[in-house]
């Protein structure tokens, strides 16, 4: 599988990663819907779903996010006990060297997840099959939290763009005008 | 096609490398300013010496980590800088940071840029994938024995926890459900969903009690060290199978119980204000009491 993507015309800067990310939300859907087909547990369906959106969410968070995207976030408590978010993203530099097919693959991959876990949602509910809106619950809390996460990295990443790109801007002006008063 | 390939991966890996070791310069003289203005001007040289002597140590910190990142399971091939025991917001690069108050959700502060540019290279970023794994798995192992086992060394048992996290507590509800649903008899299902669901929303509402009673804890924190105060009863549940007689079973579930308590008690009385402090603990040892019951129950 990543033979054939190496030889695709754009490659993927990370493709260890970028199968990863997409495994673990694939097999989830795809445990999820075909298990019941057949053997009839709910425990154990149950509890390999959860576990592969727990693993989804884990590499996301801490693997896809940094590798993919340069995007970080997390919850820190600090001396005083509030609660401090923190949302990191490399810088300019940095950030232009990291590939774009790997960035698609990412920020698609995050926001298709909760919309195909809705809807098989809403398949449970017309199912009746009630139990299976807790695995629905819990893999939508684990995906929307990191939809938040990096949505908010990502503007916060933006604002600081425009903030240096402002400072700089400003910095260079300045010295116009310096040097145009020295003059 | 592959030797296209070889060239730009080298040179953006050089790149990173050059960026990489320009920060370490950078940052080192930086750390040690404080030190060498105290310090007398005659003990200069060995501060002057002790930079360079950091950058060699991370630069082989950094082959360390980059031989141990060759698994080729993990993946990554972005170089590696030493790693701090835990993520500080004193990065070299742009961090932001939102203030929320612990009485739930205060509007956001000012977003603190720091040093933005100055160096693009994370300590926590570019960190291998078998490091981020190892300092979570510490920092659960870590949170269990402050929270659940009698420590001398711990500051404070009713300070909640600081490196709180959830997937602890996740994998004990999980746990739980699983043992319950294993040891019943009929409708496993029925009961690993019940439990699975009571022990969730149980941990939700009595956060929500504890903050509702103006105590002063975030909903994530409490939300993890009531769950981590579960791992007693997991540890009764799995001795409860080795033996089914009534008696065994009651006082193991009594033993765990008690344990299950006496964790659980410091943080929610310390929460909130004295006069409620009975309202708080309550309802938390009736919800251990129910589950302890549904281990006792199970045959």
């Amino acid at each position: 599988m990543v033979i054939s993507w190496q030889a695709e015309g754009e490659q993927y800067g990370h493709p260890a990663v970028c199968f990863f990310t997409v495994l673990f939300k694939f097999s989830a859907l795809a445990f999820y819907v075909l298990f019941s087909i057949f053997v009839q547990s709910f425990v154990i369906q149950f509890v390999v779903t959860v576990l592969l959106v727990a693993l989804d969410f884990w590499t996301v968070k801490n693997v896809s996010g940094r590798i993919l995207v340069g995007l970080r976030w997390w919850n820190e408590v600090n001396d005083q006990g509030e609660s401090v978010w923190h949302y990191e993203s490399l810088d300019q530099q940095t950030l232009e060297t990291l590939n774009k097919k790997d960035a698609w693959l990412f920020w698609w991959s995050l926001y298709l997840t909760p919309v195909a876990w809705v809807a098989l949602g809403i398949v449970a509910v017309i199912k009746f099959n009630l139990d299976y809106l807790l695995v629905v619950g819990v893999a939508l809390v684990l995906s929307i939290a990191n939809i938040i996460g990096f949505t908010k990295c990502r503007k916060d990443a933006k604002k600081q763009i425009q903030q240096f790109a402002s400072q700089t801007v400003a910095s260079h002006m300045a010295s116009t005008l310096q040097s145009a008063f020295s003059v | 096609m592959l030797s296209e390939r070889t060239p730009l991966q080298s040179t953006a890996q050089a790149d990173i490398d050059e960026i990489e070791s320009l920060f370490s310069i950078s940052v080192q003289p930086a750390r040690l300013e404080v030190p060498a203005a105290a310090v007398v001007p005659e003990r200069k040289p060995s501060v002057a010496l002790a930079p360079e002597r950091k950058q060699q140590q991370q630069q082989q910190q950094q082959y360390v980590n980059k031989s141990s990142s060759s698994n080729p399971q993990q993946g990554p091939s972005i170089p590696v800088s030493y790693v701090p025991p835990r993520p500080t917001p004193d990065y070299g690069s742009s961090s932001s940071s939102s203030y929320i108050t612990g009485a739930g959700g205060g509007g956001g502060g000012p977003a603190a840029v720091v040093g933005f540019g100055s160096g693009p290279v994370y300590n926590t970023l570019t960190e291998p994938v078998w490091e981020t794994l190892k300092r979570d798995v510490m920092r659960v192992v870590n949170n269990l024995r402050n929270v659940v086992f009698p420590n001398p060394y711990r500051e404070d048992p009713g300070k909640p926890l600081r490196d709180w996290d959830l997937w602890g507590p996740f994998f004990f509800i999980i746990f739980m459900a699983l043992a319950l649903s294993y040891s019943a008899t009929t409708d496993r299902s029925k009961v690993f969903a019940v439990v699975f669901a009571t022990l969730s929303v149980g941990a939700i509402v009595l956060t929500l009690n504890v903050q509702l009673l103006g105590g002063t804890i975030i909903f994530l924190q409490s939300l993890s060290l009531l769950g981590y105060c579960l791992f007693p009863l997991d540890v009764g549940a799995i001795v409860c199978l080795a033996n089914s007689s009534k008696l065994y079973r009651s006082l193991v579930v009594l033993l765990s119980l008690a344990w299950s308590s006496w964790a659980a008690y410091p943080f929610v009385s310390t929460a909130v204000p004295s006069s409620r402090k009975a309202l708080a603990i309550y309802p938390v040892l009736l919800l251990y009491i129910a589950v302890g019951f549904l281990v006792l129950a199970n045959n």
